[in-house]
């Protein structure tokens, strides 16, 4: 194959896996506009019924007025951005420290952290919610936000990874000049990082944003739902409501989504060959 | 500049930690008396505010605080509650649970109340009595607002196309089992069944309403055992027989795509037994695409023709409320004197008689209209149902849906174990269950 | 690390960095974990206060037959999550690792089942896998074959949820993979293709062995996610047929959360930490000892 080809083959064979991955999610989108009786219909319905009708957008308004989507997604959108920044902050402190520092204990710390890593929710979650009780935070976001400000396992652990592979010569230049820890960390190794630190911003995030278990223990009052409560909200104990938990489901992918066009072009400046030339 | 946007960074903290903490309690005055409610249904949330706001008015100096948790976490919640004495006046109790608070001395005991009741015969004694034989004790425990039972659905159109009379409420097995065979149907000659007689699982609303209708009882009341007698294994092996001889019914497996309450209102069963909730959601879901009717499980040869399966839910309240008078005649108003109808999921039967007895409940403009009358008799005959503790892990129920009695008859419909076999493992298994918690 | 051995740091330098993750680690993280451990010596319903038992939740637990099954499941959904994982990651990321105008359309194309609930997707495939009506299954029959019971067959349903899993988080790590390949210095490939080299012998001689320590990165994550796969079972099969796709974290939903046995799904969770963590150092220990990032 000459090298035009393979360029259209390469081409060929994105669209064709975007359709694959795409595929699901035009579902939910089609299904979002069908009235609740005819979502799993046999057999199926594939031109929704309420789209290019008078009550085409039904669904998504009664998610926004009956339901206040709104006001859930706008909750969502600064608790854990504020999670995930701070995540931005206290893992990339760590896991520099813990890639180019020197120190006692450093490697408990170490894998004291992969060890938090491993442990599912399910499986924490009841002493964690008695921790919280105990100290009075329940019906706050305070359980959603502050552990994010102070550890972050995957993110310390991304970070002391990517922070050991910069190269040396990066870092001697630094000892010649005479820089402090603080002033290596600062000038030196964290401008190298815009990608990964893009990247545990989407993850943490993300993971943040899906997260069901957390908000629907510790948040009572609805005025401070996230969006992943609101969506469990529409199954009572006998039924659920497909075509609003659809279109929930949608609205809630657009921020995730969002966040990610935003960051992904951190993550492809090709950062590391800049630094080595000078 | 980083330094400023870390100052920032912290203000937004701690503004967002004072505003973010929901709503306190304003001050209480020491006259005021305030009751905490808790339920679980997110549908009711407005009605249960003008529900307060009509007992505020005509109790002032009572103010009530309604908290609904979601019905996938109440449980936990709820029990975190129990855990630390901080159990809400009055709170939503579920039969499935009832014995296990009952016994754990977690719920208020009403005799006292029910003895000086005057006016108790607005409701239905025989649901409260449900109630206390289900909690395992002497005593009341809690009060039912709402009775469900299982009802046989069926699809007027497909009864009418074969060419059949509509089930009664005297039908008998072989009447049913005539009707399943013709009205299984492949359309289109494709050797695919496209419309199949009836349609069940290993699931507690399909198999129990057979088993009591025909007498028979899954666990032994004595020993806490599982314990089939011949009435029970003869219904279950009518079920499984359905499946795999006379080739009425699907297998499970067969129907993985299809959420399990679709299957009849899409057509694909021409009948169905389950909850007689599911008349408010075939009333949302069907409107009038489809005609549709109600009648009474059919009765077994050795089953007697007036017992009910059917469980209420309930109001419990708190061992260590404050204030028991008022959580009483609270719990009293919205277990039925102080709410609508319109409170009531269509099917649900209300265990305040008046509003049973409403004209708009067998709502003639409404399907399935008349036979909603069914429900009425039901309320006020006997009733069994099948619970006991750690029912949730032995029947085989929501997460645990693939295993205990749900999965053991499964297994049987889906051709991956025998009759016998499966029932010998299953009731080892059951068994290790009970026996943990009725040594 | 090479070069540096001298300390280039003040001695309480490093305590400053680590200072908020040691108290987060200790108290958020630490307490639960420790707290879980006890309870898993314990029976406890959340009523009551839990009742001190020694060692009878494990005793039960290793005694039971279903419980050798559940393990088993789990390992396997891991090897299945694993390998999928890193070489659909990987394959992705090379895939799509070129610049033009809307690659980031694509790109988030590949990352939207990883945003979307685990509901709607396990919705979705159990929609499309339907043993009679589903689209899948429509395509074999058309082709002559008879169609398997994608879910309610014991021997594949685990295999089907894991797939669908690794389907669902291929994008995750094809972005883990992709931050990965920038590290990857385009003169070093250009220079290759001067020399003649074409496309597969550069991404095996060149790219992968500079992508060795993100490959081992993702290979560590990809092993702990793997035992996360708690919301897709629940959404496609609930651990059904029989326990047949029941796997460690499902069984500890269970009993926690459906039978209200605390302290014995804290045992469940434990033994599960156990596997996890000797997967974990073993892939840490092969690291450290046959795959030096170069220099």
């Amino acid at each position: 194959m000459n090298k035009n080809q393979l360029i259209a083959f390469r081409y060929l064979l994105i669209i064709l896996v975007t359709i694959v991955y795409i595929f699901p999610f035009l579902w939910m989108v089609s299904n979002s506009f069908m009235s609740d009786k005819n979502i799993f219909s046999v057999p199926p319905k594939f031109i929704p019924d309420l789209l290019f009708s008078d009550t085409m957008f039904q669904n998504y308004k009664d998610v926004f007025t009956k339901y206040n989507f709104g006001r859930y997604t706008f909750n969502s959108l600064w608790v854990y951005s504020l999670a995930a920044f701070g995540q931005i902050l206290v893992c990339s402190f760590a896991g520099f420290a813990l890639a180019k520092m020197k120190f006692r204990g450093q490697g408990v710390i170490f894998s004291l952290l992969l060890v938090t890593l491993m442990i599912p929710v399910q499986v924490t979650i009841i002493p964690e919610y008695y921790l919280f009780l105990r100290l009075n935070w329940l019906d706050t976001y305070l359980p959603l936000i502050i552990p994010s400000f102070l550890a972050g396992a995957f993110g310390t652990f991304m970070l002391r990874e990517f922070f050991s592979q910069v190269p040396s010569p990066l870092f001697d230049a630094g000892i010649i000049d005479g820089v402090n820890a603080y002033q290596m960390f600062r000038l030196i190794y964290l401008p190298q990082a815009s990608g990964p630190i893009a990247t545990l911003f989407i993850i943490a995030f993300m993971n943040n944003w899906n997260d069901l278990l957390r908000p629907m223990l510790y948040l009572s009052d609805r005025k401070l739902y996230t969006v992943t409560v609101a969506l469990s909200q529409f199954q009572n104990q006998y039924d659920v409501k497909w075509n609003l938990l659809l279109a929930g489901s949608v609205l809630s992918v657009l921020p995730l989504l969002t966040v990610f066009a935003f960051c992904q072009r951190y993550i492809i400046q090709n950062t590391m060959s800049s630094g080595i030339k000078g | 500049m980083k330094k400023k946007l870390l100052a920032i960074l912290l203000v937004l903290l701690v503004i967002s930690t004072l505003f973010a903490a929901g709503t306190k309690e304003a001050a209480v005055t020491d006259k005021e008396i305030v009751l905490d409610w808790w339920t679980w249904d997110p549908d009711m949330v407005e009605q249960n505010k003008t529900i307060m706001a009509t007992f505020e008015a005509e109790n002032p100096g009572v103010k009530i605080n309604n908290t609904m948790v979601g019905t996938a976490e109440y449980w936990t919640k709820i029990r975190i509650q129990a855990n630390q004495n901080r159990l809400p006046d009055v709170f939503t109790m579920s039969s499935g649970y009832l014995e296990e608070w009952a016994k754990a001395g977690l719920l208020y005991n009403l005799d006292g109340f029910i003895e000086k009741d005057d006016t108790f015969d607005v409701f239905y004694k025989s649901i409260f009595d449900t109630n206390k034989a289900t909690s395992g004790t002497d005593s009341y425990y809690a009060i039912p607002f709402a009775l469900v039972t299982t009802v046989l659905y069926y699809n007027k159109d497909a009864f009418d196309a074969a060419g059949l009379a509509y089930p009664t409420n005297d039908w008998t097995w072989d009447e049913f089992k005539s009707a399943a065979r013709k009205l299984t149907i492949d359309t289109n000659k494709d050797g695919k069944i496209d419309q199949w007689g009836y349609w069940f699982y290993g699931r507690y609303a399909h198999i129990e309403p057979w088993v009591f209708g025909n007498n028979g009882y899954l666990v032994d009341n004595k020993t806490m055992r599982f314990a089939p007698d011949k009435n029970a294994m003869d219904a279950i092996k009518m079920l499984t027989d359905l499946v795999l001889v006379d080739k009425v019914a699907p297998a499970q497996r067969d129907m993985t795509s299809f959420k399990q309450q679709d299957v009849f209102p899409q057509g694909v069963a021409a009948m169905w037994i389950d909850g007689s909730w599911f008349v408010d959601i075939l009333r949302k879901n069907l409107g009038d695409d489809m005609r549709w009717g109600m009648a009474k499980v059919p009765t077994g040869p050795n089953g007697s023709k007036d017992m009910t399966y059917g469980w209420p839910d309930s109001y419990a309240i708190a061992p260590n409320t404050k204030n028991p008078e008022m959580a009483w005649k609270f719990a009293r108003y919205v277990a039925g004197e102080g709410i609508d109808l319109d409170v009531y999921m269509a099917g649900k039967i209300p265990s305040a008689k008046k509003l049973a007895e409403d004209p708009l409940f067998a709502d003639p403009k409404k399907q399935p209209g008349t036979d909603m009358n069914l429900l009425i008799e039901q309320a006020a005959g006997p009733m069994k149902n099948s619970y006991t503790m750690g029912w949730s892990e032995w029947r085989g129920y929501g997460g645990s849906e693939t295993l205990g009695l749900n999965g053991t008859i499964d297994a049987i419909v889906n051709g991956h174990s025998s009759f016998e076999d499966a029932f010998n493992k299953g009731t080892k298994n059951i068994n290790s269950v009970l026996t943990r918690y009725y040594k | 690390m090479a070069g540096v051995s001298y300390k280039w740091h003040g001695k309480l330098t490093p305590w400053l960095f680590i200072l908020p993750t040691v108290i987060g680690l200790l108290v958020f993280r630490l307490v639960p974990i420790v707290s879980s451990f006890y309870l898993s010596f314990t029976d406890w319903s959340l009523l009551g206060s839990p009742a001190f038992l020694k060692l009878g939740n494990y005793k039960e637990l290793f005694g039971s037959r279903e419980f050798l099954t559940i393990i088993l499941n789990t390992f396997q959904f891991s090897c299945i999550y694993v390998v999928g994982s890193i070489v659909l990651g990987l394959a992705l990321a090379t895939l799509i690792n070129v610049q033009f105008k809307g690659v980031s359309f694509f790109r988030a194309a590949i990352y939207l089942p990883v945003v979307t609930s685990a509901v709607a997707v396990g919705i979705v495939w159990n929609w499309m896998l339907g043993p009679t009506y589903g689209v899948i299954n429509n395509i074999i029959s058309a082709v002559g074959l008879t169609p398997p019971y994608w879910l309610g067959d014991m021997k594949l349903s685990l295999n089907t949820v894991a797939f669908v899993q690794v389907w669902k988080m291929s994008g995750y790590y094809m972005i883990l993979f992709l931050a990965g390949l920038q590290n990857i210095p385009s003169e070093t490939l250009e220079a290759a293709r001067v020399d003649g080299a074409n496309p597969v012998q550069s991404f095996f001689r060149i790219t992968l062995p500079m992508l060795l320590p993100t490959v081992f990165f993702v290979l560590t994550i990809a092993i702990i996610d793997s035992f996360k796969n708690f919301e897709l079972i629940y959404a496609m099969t609930k651990g059904g047929p029989g326990n047949s796709s029941n796997t460690l974290v499902y069984d500890v939903y269970l009993n926690a959360f459906v039978y209200y046995r605390v302290g014995f799904a804290s045992a469940i969770a434990y033994i599960l930490l156990i596997f996890v963590g000797l997967l974990t150092i073993g892939n840490l220990y092969i690291r450290k000892h046959y795959a030096q990032p170069l220099d």
